[in-house]
């Protein structure tokens, strides 16, 4: 459903994307995986169409998307979790997950869609009238989820939605997440260890200095050296 | 204005120049209705409507030079609205010339009254009650209303409120209407107590800019009570002492720059 075909992307002068193609097939999770600096968020931020390719295409069922503008492409239905949350601070925990039932209208009742959200994160009902700094980092991780989950995409792109989450916590992130595929939706997911992909991962990218080095399932990543070198970490 | 600069992240100089826009335009519209036979106690209502109406050039302006400048660095911004301050302030001269305007003692049709010992006009009351009706027309448009929402949520993140499904410019077209529409509504409001001079615009940047440092960029209730420090500070110094009205506000702006540096309400969490 989403096919990135090839894109160079340049910030002011420096070359950051060179020909990065990827695809995300309906009800697939995929993740892009690299080091700090690799250029994961720079990808999915062009997908958003906060950076425009300077090359390439990116195609959402076919139509392509880039050029356009982010609300367009949130209209279309792509759900953005950002790397640092994006939390409204000056919102409540409710009204940060209602804004996308009032922008985005049509497809499911808005009702419908708060469920949805709140589903599969529980704990942020005991928080709806909670604002952004009274929050931890996985409640806001969880909130910027739900949020985009709300806005009934088909798609979500997560940045790094276990980055700098205590080892007690990011369990239930996951299970959040895992949940949302079983109920139907594509993720894109990027991420810098590779001992945080889900093991539900249809296919995995590894990307390094903007350049996709290698593509394949979970298990053949563990198998390549280059790989593991890259991103293997520490557990 | 505070509104404005939030959400467009626009440093808007030119909202001063819309205000002494509105009080020129006061003056012009309170001087047809008073020639047309107009009852004086009614004067109120052509001076509101040819505020609010003469709030449209904000939409021009918007369309016509801010809305190309909305990705451009914030030093652009600046000198572009400054532009816009001096440009508005030769079309004022040439409009209405050099002289000050005032409405000639028209603020009196409603008459004085005793308050705390001083004698205080019935009209400035009346604008201060209509200013504190608006101020609570807006923190509920803000607070209660699903714009509201949307225009906080724009202040506080736009790149993610675009990723929401909010259309920006709609969202910054309607909020700088509105910010216009407040200013040129607020100039023709005071002029019957003041005189319309070319020069007002500047002047209220300058308060304006004690209000933003006293209550703290981008707090809504900072910009409430900065706003109310400053207005009430403004009255008291000019009925007792008026030459220190404006170093007064200075002193106490120096004093939160140095005490509170990210002013009273500012800042909880960025
Ligand atoms: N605004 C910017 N100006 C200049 N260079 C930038 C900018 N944003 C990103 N870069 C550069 O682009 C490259 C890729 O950055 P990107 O944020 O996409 O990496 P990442 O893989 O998401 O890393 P991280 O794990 O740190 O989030 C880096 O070398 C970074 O220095
Ligand atoms: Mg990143």
């Amino acid at each position: 459903m989403l096919t990135v075909h090839e894109i160079d992307v340049f910030i002011q002068a420096s070359h950051i994307l060179r020909r990065v193609s990827l695809e995300v097939g309906a009800r697939e999770v995929v993740c892009l995986v690299g080091r700090n600096g690799a250029g994961k968020s720079t990808t999915l931020r062009t997908i958003m169409g906060y950076l425009r390719p300077r090359s390439g295409r990116v195609e959402l069922r076919g139509q392509p998307i880039q050029g356009r503008r982010t609300h367009e492409i949130a209209a279309l239905g792509l759900g953005w979790a950002p790397e640092d949350s994006g939390i409204f601070t000056d919102l409540t925990v409710a009204e940060n997950i209602e804004i996308a039932t009032w922008t985005r209208r049509g497809g499911r009742p808005a009702a419908e869609r708060l469920d949805l959200a709140y589903g599969v994160f529980p704990v942020l009902r005991r928080y709806m009238t909670r604002k952004g700094p009274e929050m931890s980092g996985g409640e806001r991780k969880m909130l910027s989820i739900a949020r985009a989950l709300a806005l009934d995409p088909e798609m979500l792109l997560l940045d790094e939605p276990f980055e700098g989450l205590s080892p007690t916590i990011i369990p239930s992130v996951s299970d959040g997440i895992a949940q949302i595929t079983r109920l139907g939706h594509a993720v894109l997911l990027a991420e810098s260890n590779i001992h945080h992909v889900p093991e539900y991962t249809t296919r995995l990218y590894v990307i390094e200095r903007g350049e996709i080095v290698f593509a394949g399932t979970l298990d053949d990543a563990w198998r390549d050296a280059t790989v593991l070198r890259i991103i293997g970490g520490t557990r | 204005m505070q509104v404005v600069f939030g959400v467009q992240k626009i440093f808007n100089l030119a909202c001063g120049s819309f205000y002494a826009l509105g009080a020129y335009v006061g003056v012009s519209a309170v001087g047809w209705y008073a020639a047309a036979g107009g009852p004086p106690a009614l004067f109120i209502v052509p001076l509101a409507l040819a505020g609010l109406a003469v709030g449209a050039v904000g939409v021009v302006i918007e369309r016509g030079l801010l809305s190309f400048v909305y990705e451009r660095d914030e030093t652009f911004q600046l000198l572009l609205t400054f532009a816009v301050v001096l440009m508005m302030e030769d079309a004022i001269r040439l409009t209405w010339g050099t002289a000050p305007r005032s409405t000639a003692g028209l603020y009196l049709a409603y008459g004085q009254t005793q308050l705390l010992g001083a004698t205080v006009p019935v009209y400035n009351l009346v604008v201060i009650a209509a200013s504190l009706a608006i101020a609570l027309a807006i923190g509920w448009l803000l607070t209660r209303t699903t714009f509201g929402r949307i225009v906080r949520a724009t202040a506080d993140n736009r790149e993610m409120a675009a990723a929401l499904g909010v259309d920006l410019r709609r969202v910054y077209a309607k909020v700088f209407t509105l910010g216009t529409a407040l200013g040129t509504l607020g100039g023709a409001l005071v002029i019957p107590a003041t005189a319309a001079m070319s020069e007002m615009g500047i002047e209220l940047i300058v308060e304006a800019f004690a209000v933003v440092v006293i209550g703290g960029l981008g707090s809504m209730r900072g910009a409430f009570v900065g706003a109310l420090v400053v207005g009430i500070l403004r009255s008291f110094a000019i009925s007792i002492y008026p030459e220190l009205e404006m170093l007064l506000i200075y002193l106490i702006v120096i004093a939160v720059l140095v005490l509170r540096p990210r002013g009273l309400f500012g800042g909880a969490g960025v």
